[in-house]
C-alpha cells in the first residue's frame, strides 16, 4: 500500500540532461499559460463587468475596466434590492448546502460502513443498484418527485430541496471503498474484544480513520447543492425560499424578458460574482483535503 | 453539463474517487476476508443502512415507479387519459423530434468528448510531471469552473458570445473578418461545446491526475533512466496504467452528454430560434412536461433515454472491463 | 393533461406504488421531525389571505395599496417567476392538485391553455360579469367565454412605432405611415449608414407575440376557439394576413434592411441605446422598457402610429398584456375574485403606480380614457403625450382568439422562422409549415380541427 501523500511531492522530474529538455519545458509552459488564459477569461470578464454601470456594460470594451467606482454601487444595490432578497437567497443557499451536505455525508457514512462491514438481507441487491441510480436523468425524477412530495404537502418548503439531496449514492460507494481499503477487520475486532458496542466501534474507531473520505463527500455534496438549479427551480414557488442560482436566474429573466422597467443586468453580474466567490475560496483553502480525498481511490 | 451532474453532482462529484478502484471493487467484495466476521450483527447492518435505504426508496425507487406508471398512460388536451401500455414508447422511437435530438447529441459527443478528455489528459500529465508554481496556478485555474454553477457559467459565456460586445467579435472585427455569429445556427453547437469543455476539463483533469498520482513512481522512473523521454513515458506507461480511470471519466462524460440539458436551456432564452424545444432529448422531455403539460409522453421519453444510458453504460463497462482484463 | 384533478387522484390512490411512496415520504417526514409547513393560514380568524403570483414591476406598492384599503381580504404576493417560469410552476401545481396560488397573473395568450387544463375558476359565478362594461371589448372577450369569466384584464400592448427623432433628422427620413414607406425609409437609412438598421426583426420566442401582433394588424385570425365548443377548433395560421407579414419581413431580412438579433438579448438593448436601430415597433408597455434599457437616449424618441398596409387605414394589433385569474385550487373563490377585480381594477391609486412607475397600459376604460393617462407627458419622449397615439391604437384593435396550445404554436413558429433565417426554408413556406405542424398536433391532442 503506497499511500500517495497528496500534493506537491512530485520528484523533480524535468532534468536538464537532454538538450531538448529546455525546449520542451518552454513548450509545456506555453501550453499552460495559454490554457490558463482561456480558463480565466470568463472570470476576468465577470470581475470587469461587475465594476461597470448598466450603460458602460453595453457600450465599453468587454474585457477592460471602465468605471471601477461603480463596483461599490453595484454591491450596495445588490444587497439592498427588493429588501435585500439577495442576502436572503444567500442564507437559503447556505442552509441548503449545509444541511444537505452534512446530512448526505452522515447517511452515506453509515451506509458505506454497513455495506463494507456487515452482512444483511438485500445487501448485494441494494449495492448493485447504486450505480444504476446515477444513470437516471433528473428530468425523469423531477415531476414524479414533485407530485409525490406534493401529496405530503412538502413542495414549496425547504425540505423539498434538502430531502432529495440527502441521497448520495456515490458518497456511499466512496465510503465503502475507503472502509474496505483502510479499515482492517482486526482493528474493529480488537475494539469489540475490549467490550465496545457496535456504535462505539463506529464512532471512535472507524470514523477517525475515515476523515479524508468524509471531508471529500461533504465538500462535494455541498458544492452539488450550492450549484443545484433544477431541483429548487421545480420544487419552489416562493421567491423567499430560492437559493442563489434560482434567484439570479429569475432576475436575469426579469431583465431579459420585456416586462417593463427592469434593467437588472448589473445586479445579475455582481450577484454572480458574489455567488461563486465562496465556493472558489473554499476550494482554494481546502485544496489539501479534497485532493487528498480524491486520491483515495488511487490507494494501491 | 447535464441535469445529472447538476442535480446529482453531489452524487457525481466523487466518481473521481472510483476511477482507479472502481472496476476492482466488486471483486474486493467477493474476497472472503472482505467482510467482517460480524455477520451476527445483522440487525446492526440494517440499522445503519436504513436511512439510506429509506431515502433510496423515497427519492429514487418511488419516483421512478411513478414515472413508469405515468409513461404507460396516454393523455391528450381534449379527451382525458387512459391506460395505453407501451404506446408512448412506440411513439418515442419514431418521433422525429426525439431522434433528431439524439442525433445532435451524438454528433456533439463525438467531437466534444475526445477534445475535452484529451485536454484533461494533457493537463493531468503536465501537472503530474511539472511541479512549478505555474503548474499549481494551472491546476487551480482549470479546476475553478467546476465550482461555478452551470447557470452562471452559461450566462457568462452568453455575454462573451455577444455579437456586439463580446471579445470574440471585437477581435474578428478588428482583423476585418466581420461578424461571427456564435449564437447562430452554424456555430451554436460549437459554442455549447466550448462551455461544457470550459466547465468540465479541470474536473476530469483532477480525476486523471489523482489516478496518475496513485501510480507507483518506480516504474516510470526506471523507464526514464533507460532513456525514455517524457513523451514516451506518458504514452507507453502512464496512459495505459490509468486506463481504468480514463474509462470511467469517459463513461461519465458520455452519460452527461446524453443528458445534455442545462447549457442549452440557459442559452435557449437568448437564441430560441436556434435552440428549439427539442434541441436535445432531455430538453425535449423537459419542455414536453413543463411547457406542453404532456407529462405522460415526457415520462416515456425520459425512460427511453434512461434505458439507452443504462444499457449503454452497462455494455461499455462490460466491454472495457474485458479489455482491461486482457491488458 | 385533460383529466380533471379528481379522477386522477382517485385512481392514484388506488395504485399501490403511489400509496407506498406516500407512506414512505410520510415516514421520512416523521423521521426528520418536521412539522408540516403549510402555506398561508386559512383557519385562523381575521382577514382572509389570498396568495397572488405576479411579476409586474413595482407591484409591491400596488399590493400595499390594496392591503391598506381592504380589511377582510389581504394579499400575500409572491414573485414565482417571470413569464414562462411562472406558467411552468402553475401547470405543475395544477397537475399535482396542490400548490397553486389563489390568484395568478397570466398573459392573455396563456388563458385558454390554463383554462383547458381546468385550472381556472369561473369568476362569473362570483359577480365578475359586473365588470364587463369597464374593459375594452377585445380584452374582455379574451378573458371570458360568454358569461364565464376566466380573467380580469389588467394591461395591454397596443402596438405603435417608436422612432429616433435625431436619426430621422440626420438622415432626412420621413416618418412612415405605411409599410411600403417603411421599407423605403429603411433602404434609405441603411444606404446612408450601413451599420444602422430601420429596426430589428424579432426572431426569437419572446418576440413570437410581436410577430403575432403584426399579423393581428394585418387581419390574420389564426384560431377560432371557444372553450364551450370543445373539441372544435379552427386553425388557419397561413391565412392571407399572416402570409403578408412574413413575405414583407422576409423581404426586409433578405435585403439586409433590418437586423435579426433575438429580442431577449443584451445586443438588442444595446442596439436601441446606441442608435443602431432607428425605430422600435413596440407596444403600450414599450415606453417603460425602452426608457429603462436605453436611459441615455432620453429625449431622442417619439411615438408614431403603426404603419398601415393600406394608406388611411386604422388597423391595429396587440403585443402582450396580462390579466388576473383565480385558480381552481383556491379555497376562497369569493375573496380571490375580489382581489382579481380590485388589485388594479379602477383604483386610481393603484393605476397611478401602474402608469407612472410600471408603465402599464390600462385596459380599464375609466383609466384608459381618463385625462391623467391621455394627457401625461413623457420626458423620455421629449415631452410628447404618447398616449394620444397609443389610446387610439388600442381602440382600433379587433377581436382575436388564442389557441389552448399557444406555447406549442409559438415554439413551432419560432423554429420555422429560424429555419427561414438560416436559409433552410423559404419565407413563403413558413406559414404553411407552421400550419401543418400545429394542425396535426391539435388533432393528436384530440381536437376536431377545421382548417
Amino acid at each position: 500500500m503506497t499511500t500517495v501523500a497528496a500534493p506537491a511531492v512530485t520528484a523533480a522530474p524535468a532534468t536538464g540532461r537532454r538538450p531538448s529538455a529546455a525546449r520542451s519545458r518552454v513548450t509545456v509552459n506555453v501550453v499552460m499559460v495559454a490554457m490558463i488564459l482561456y480558463f480565466l477569461l470568463p472570470f476576468w470578464w465577470l470581475v470587469v463587468a461587475a465594476t461597470k454601470d448598466n450603460d458602460a456594460l453595453f457600450s465599453t470594451a468587454a474585457l477592460w475596466f471602465h468605471s471601477p467606482g461603480a463596483f461599490l454601487i453595484n454591491l450596495q444595490e445588490l444587497f439592498t434590492y427588493n429588501d435585500g432578497e439577495y442576502l436572503r437567497w444567500m442564507g437559503n443557499t447556505a442552509v441548503y448546502a449545509g444541511v444537505s451536505g452534512v446530512g448526505a455525508t452522515a447517511v452515506a457514512t453509515l451506509a458505506g460502513y454497513a455495506f463494507a462491514k456487515y452482512r444483511f438481507p438485500g445487501r448485494n441487491l441494494l449495492f448493485s443498484s447504486l450505480l444504476g441510480a446515477i444513470m437516471v436523468p433528473a428530468t425523469a425524477l423531477a415531476i414524479p418527485t414533485y407530485l409525490l412530495l406534493s401529496k405530503v404537502a412538502l413542495t414549496n418548503t425547504m425540505w423539498a430541496v434538502i430531502l432529495p439531496q440527502l441521497l448520495n449514492p456515490f458518497g456511499v460507494y466512496l465510503v465503502r471503498v475507503y472502509v474496505q481499503e483502510s479499515l482492517p477487520d482486526e482493528l474493529l475486532e480488537a475494539a469489540r474484544m475490549d467490550g465496545a458496542g457496535e456504535l462505539r466501534v463506529l464512532w471512535s474507531v472507524a470514523l477517525p480513520t475515515l476523515k479524508p473520505a468524509l471531508v471529500t463527500v461533504l465538500l462535494f455534496s455541498m458544492v452539488g447543492t450550492w450549484n443545484n438549479f433544477f431541483l429548487p427551480l421545480v420544487m419552489l414557488n416562493n421567491d423567499k425560499l430560492y437559493p442563489l442560482t434560482v434567484g439570479l436566474q429569475s432576475w436575469y429573466e426579469g431583465a431579459m424578458i420585456q416586462s417593463g422597467a427592469n434593467a437588472l443586468f448589473t445586479l445579475v453580474i455582481a450577484g454572480s460574482l458574489v455567488a461563486i466567490l465562496p465556493l472558489i475560496v473554499t476550494f482554494l483553502l481546502l485544496q489539501r483535503y479534497w485532493r487528498g480525498g480524491l486520491t483515495v481511490g488511487s490507494l494501491k | 453539463m447535464s441535469l445529472l451532474r447538476q442535480q446529482g453532482s453531489t452524487a457525481m462529484a466523487p466518481p473521481s474517487v472510483t476511477p482507479a478502484k472502481g472496476l476492482r471493487t466488486p471483486m474486493a467484495g467477493r474476497r472472503p476476508g472482505g467482510l467482517s466476521a460480524s455477520t451476527r450483527h445483522k440487525g446492526m447492518g440494517l440499522l445503519l443502512v436504513s436511512p439510506f435505504l429509506l431515502l433510496f426508496l423515497a427519492f429514487l425507487v418511488a419516483p421512478l415507479a411513478y414515472a413508469f406508471w405515468l409513461s404507460l398512460r396516454t393523455s391528450t388536451l381534449v379527451g382525458g387519459d387512459h391506460f395505453s401500455w407501451f404506446a408512448n414508447y412506440q411513439q418515442t422511437f419514431t418521433d422525429p423530434q426525439f431522434l433528431s435530438g439524439v442525433r445532435r447529441v451524438a454528433v456533439f459527443g463525438v467531437v466534444q468528448i475526445p477534445l475535452m478528455l484529451g485536454l484533461a489528459l494533457l493537463g493531468a500529465l503536465i501537472i503530474d510531471e511539472v511541479s512549478s508554481k505555474l503548474a499549481k496556478v494551472f491546476r487551480m485555474t482549470l479546476f475553478m469552473p467546476y465550482a461555478v454553477p452551470a447557470v452562471i457559467g452559461a450566462l457568462m459565456w452568453g455575454f462573451l458570445y455577444s455579437p456586439t460586445f463580446g471579445p470574440v467579435n471585437s477581435i474578428s472585427n478588428s482583423l476585418g473578418l466581420g461578424k461571427v455569429d456564435l449564437l447562430g445556427h452554424g456555430l451554436m453547437l460549437t459554442s455549447l461545446g466550448n462551455i461544457v469543455t470550459w466547465q468540465w476539463t479541470g474536473y476530469n483533469m483532477i480525476v486523471l491526475y489523482a489516478a496518475l498520482q496513485g501510480l507507483p513512481r518506480e516504474v516510470y522512473e526506471a523507464a526514464k533512466l533507460d532513456g525514455a523521454g517524457q513523451l514516451q513515458t506518458a504514452l507507453r506507461i502512464k496512459i495505459p496504467m490509468i486506463s481504468s480511470a480514463l474509462v470511467l471519466t469517459l463513461m461519465f462524460t458520455l452519460i452527461g452528454t446524453l443528458q445534455f440539458f442545462t447549457e442549452p436551456r440557459v442559452l435557449e432564452k437568448t437564441a430560441s430560434s436556434v435552440i428549439t424545444p427539442d434541441y436535445t432529448p432531455n430538453l425535449y422531455a423537459y419542455n414536453l412536461a413543463f411547457q406542453y403539460s404532456e407529462f405522460n409522453y415526457s415520462a416515456a421519453i425520459s425512460f427511453s433515454l434512461g434505458a439507452v444510458v443504462f444499457i449503454g453504460s452497462y455494455f461499455f463497462l462490460f466491454a472495457t472491463r474485458k479489455r482491461s482484463g486482457l491488458k | 393533461m385533460s383529466s380533471s384533478r379528481k379522477p386522477t387522484s382517485r385512481s392514484l390512490r388506488r395504485t399501490a406504488v403511489a400509496a407506498t411512496s406516500a407512506a414512505l415520504a410520510g415516514v421520512l417526514l416523521a423521521a426528520c421531525g418536521s412539522g408540516g409547513t403549510s402555506g398561508s393560514g386559512s383557519t385562523q380568524s381575521g382577514p382572509v389571505h389570498i396568495k397572488v403570483w405576479a411579476w409586474y414591476p413595482q407591484f409591491k406598492q400596488v399590493v400595499a395599496e390594496f392591503n391598506k384599503t381592504h380589511k377582510d381580504v389581504q394579499v400575500d404576493w409572491v414573485q414565482a417567476g417571470v413569464g414562462q417560469d411562472e406558467y411552468t410552476k402553475l401547470k405543475t401545481a395544477l397537475k399535482a392538485g396542490q400548490g397553486a396560488p389563489d390568484v395568478v397573473m397570466l398573459e392573455f395568450q396563456e388563458l385558454p391553455t390554463i383554462q383547458l387544463s381546468k385550472g381556472l375558476l369561473d369568476m362569473g359565478k362570483y359577480g365578475a360579469n359586473a365588470d364587463k362594461g369597464n374593459y375594452v371589448d377585445w380584452a374582455w372577450k379574451q378573458a371570458s367565454d360568454g358569461d364565464h369569466v376566466y380573467a380580469i384584464p389588467v394591461d395591454g400592448g397596443p402596438m405603435a412605432m417608436m422612432y429616433r427623432t435625431d436619426l430621422f433628422k440626420k438622415y432626412h427620413l420621413k416618418v412612415p405611415t405605411t409599410w411600403a414607406e417603411y421599407k423605403e425609409e429603411a433602404a434609405k437609412l441603411h444606404k446612408a449608414d450601413p451599420k444602422a438598421y430601420m429596426t430589428d426583426f424579432g426572431s426569437d420566442e419572446t418576440a413570437a407575440g410581436w410577430r403575432q401582433g403584426l399579423m393581428w394588424q394585418a387581419g390574420s385570425r389564426p384560431y377560432t376557439y371557444s372553450a364551450s365548443k370543445l373539441p372544435d377548433i379552427g386553425v388557419k395560421l397561413n391565412d392571407a394576413g399572416a402570409k403578408k407579414v412574413y413575405d414583407y419581413w422576409g423581404d426586409l431580412v433578405k435585403n439586409k434592411l433590418v437586423d435579426t438579433q433575438s429580442y431577449a438579448t443584451t445586443d438588442f438593448y444595446n442596439g436601441l441605446s446606441t442608435g443602431k436601430y432607428a425605430t422600435y415597433i413596440a407596444a403600450g408597455w414599450g415606453p417603460g422598457y425602452l426608457s429603462s434599457v436605453a436611459a441615455k437616449t432620453s429625449g431622442k424618441w417619439a411615438v408614431a402610429p403603426l404603419p398601415q398596409w393600406y394608406a388611411g387605414d386604422n388597423a391595429q394589433g396587440d403585443w402582450g398584456g396580462s390579466s388576473f385569474s383565480v385558480t381552481s385550487q383556491t379555497k376562497h373563490p369569493k375573496e380571490a375574485t375580489e382581489v382579481a377585480r380590485e388589485l388594479f381594477g379602477t383604483s386610481q391609486a393603484a393605476w397611478k403606480i401602474g402608469i407612472d412607475q410600471a408603465y402599464l397600459f390600462p385596459l380599464v376604460k375609466p383609466v384608459l380614457n381618463g385625462a391623467y393617462f391621455q394627457d401625461k407627458k413623457y420626458d423620455f419622449f421629449g415631452g410628447q403625450q404618447i398616449n394620444k397615439v397609443f389610446v387610439p391604437a388600442a381602440n382600433g384593435i379587433g377581436t382575436f382568439d388564442w389557441s389552448p396550445f399557444q406555447d406549442y404554436a409559438y415554439n413551432t413558429d419560432t423554429s420555422e422562422v429560424g429555419k427561414a433565417l438560416q436559409g433552410k426554408s423559404d419565407w413563403s413556406a413558413v406559414n404553411d409549415n407552421v400550419q401543418s405542424q400545429v394542425t396535426s398536433y391539435a388533432a393528436k391532442q384530440g381536437f376536431k380541427v377545421s382548417k
